[in-house]
């Protein structure tokens, strides 16, 4: 996904997990994604290891410009556990996985 | 003819391909959130023909013939996908082999190339296996997965470029009868008229069809998930310990996470934002002793999808006795997304042709409850 470079100088990357670019982002909004899960979806921005820490406030000032919107206007994506990449070693050390 | 379906996810945007592409240029479908939102965003991506029932494996074998189709035209340009990448069964104990003989001459005579696999054709399907706790396997060449957000992305471009209009945010909340027809649906956005209605709408689909008092025996069951970051391909089947309590399985996605899930024991309706953080270690736990380089591997992130189960766990298909332009495709019992290709065409033919071409599927309609004629499987095993 992205890439492509622009014919000046190189792409602006909005998601350093996916490597999407700012380009992505305006074409699916065009393409009618107008909030943040279909954009996270269709793009797989905020699925990568920082989890939308970086990219989702970029992108919801990007949608939120495009859909004449404020920012705190748009919903938010869920969070969802466990907020940082666990290795599976320490999760097995769970107690919790001791009753099959 | 104006055709209203509610629900866009995967068999309500197939719906609404098939129809647009067998010429209704007037199809609207109703979302109450965004594009994949239900059961479609959180399935597990797997695909596969090989059940124990002559209508599932019908229907299924048909759709993996579209999954493939559309993978090659239209839509595969668009980003749809799909990895002939097989499942594998695997055995812990020797006499489940023989329980996979049993369902390899079932799969065969159905027209399913299943087969009894032994270690070392094990070990070139599934590398990274630790086949030391493996007796034997059953492969299905045919299955494989897609990636269900490109098929999403795909399909929406593809309904949006034939006319087919996608409301998100819009909420349906009761259907409006008026003697044998629905007249309209009541949206949270105000009121959609149409000639013909499609419910899709997965979990919800049992509460909106009560408000024109219809009963669909369906229970919306959570199921748990997780994924890992994605790393460098290191096999293609989705692999399933059949031996362990909740069946756990593994699957690589296209995009190269890892998917990992499990059965847990779960109350029907309990909400998908219920997390069970004791889900985690019990899935990984049995899938680590199969696979051990994955303690090394990252968990990223684990949610919560429906199964929305029938009693037969098959789905519930077509036209409703007591309404003349009433259509229903919900209740896929955790198949929905692998037959998306297929319930798009049939309701489509339903509705245009009054009849689907594959008659398997006409013994899926609501009444068979009413009549007592579920489906039967051909092999009820472990």
């Amino acid at each position: 996904m992205g890439g492509e470079m622009k014919k000046k100088g190189h792409p602006t990357i909005v998601c350093r997990c996916n490597d999407v670019t700012l380009e992505d982002v305006e074409r699916a909004i065009e393409e009618g994604c107008h909030d943040l899960e279909c954009l996270r979806k269709v793009l797989r921005i905020g699925m990568g290891p920082c989890q939308g820490r970086t990219c989702i406030p970029i992108v919801a000032r990007i949608l939120a410009r495009k859909l004449g919107k404020r920012v705190d206007e748009l919903e938010l994506p869920t969070v969802r556990a466990p907020i940082l990449p666990v290795p599976v070693h320490l999760l097995l050390k769970s107690r919790e996985g001791e009753q099959p | 003819m104006k055709i209203v379906i509610v629900g866009a996810g995967i068999s309500g945007l197939f719906t609404a391909y098939s129809l647009a592409k067998m010429g209704v240029r007037d199809v609207v479908v109703l979302e109450k959130r965004y594009v994949g939102y239900g059961s479609t965003g959180r399935c597990a991506t797997g695909i596969r023909a090989s059940f124990t029932s002559e209508e599932h494996i019908v229907l299924m074998k048909e759709s993996i013939r579209l999954w493939k189709e559309y993978s090659e035209g239209e839509l595969g340009r668009y980003g749809l996908n799909f990895v002939q990448g097989g499942y594998v069964w695997l055995a812990r104990k020797e006499e489940t082999v023989d329980t996979f003989r049993k369902l390899v001459a079932l799969h065969n005579s159905l027209g399913v190339p299943t087969r009894v696999i032994d270690r070392d054709e094990l070990r070139s399907l599934v590398p990274p296996l630790n086949t030391n706790l493996v007796a034997g396997a059953m492969h299905d060449p045919m299955a494989g997965k897609s990636y269900v957000f490109t098929t999403l992305r795909a399909l929406m471009k593809a309904c949006r470029e034939l006319g087919v209009r996608i409301a998100t945010g819009t909420e349906v909340r009761k259907l409006i009868a008026r003697g044998s027809r629905i007249v309209a649906a009541e949206t949270s956005k105000g009121e959609v008229s149409g000639d013909i209605f499609v419910i899709a709408a997965g979990a919800g689909s049992r509460e909106l069809l009560k408000t024109v008092g219809i009963e669909i025996p369906t229970k919306n069951i959570p199921r748990h998930i997780l994924t890992t970051e994605p790393y460098q391909r290191a096999f293609e089947p989705l692999v399933i310990d059949w031996d362990t309590p909740g069946v756990p399985y593994i699957v690589q996605i296209i995009e190269g996470n890892f998917f990992i899930g499990r059965d847990i024991e779960e109350e029907p309706e309990q909400s998908i934002y219920s997390q069970r953080i004791d889900f985690m270690p019990k899935a990984l736990k049995p899938i680590a002793e199969l696979f051990p380089f994955i303690k090394a591997v990252r968990v990223l992130r684990y949610w919560i999808g429906y199964y929305v189960a029938t009693p037969d766990n098959h789905p519930i298909y077509g036209p409703v006795n007591n309404f003349d332009n009433l259509f229903i495709a919900t209740g896929f019992s955790g198949h929905g997304y692998m037959m998306g290709p297929v319930t798009g065409k049939i309701i489509a033919e339903w509705i245009l042709e009054g009849r689907p071409s594959i008659p398997q599927a006409e013994k899926l309609t609501l009444d068979r409850f009413e009549r007592g004629a579920l489906v039967r499987e051909l092999a009820v095993i472990g």
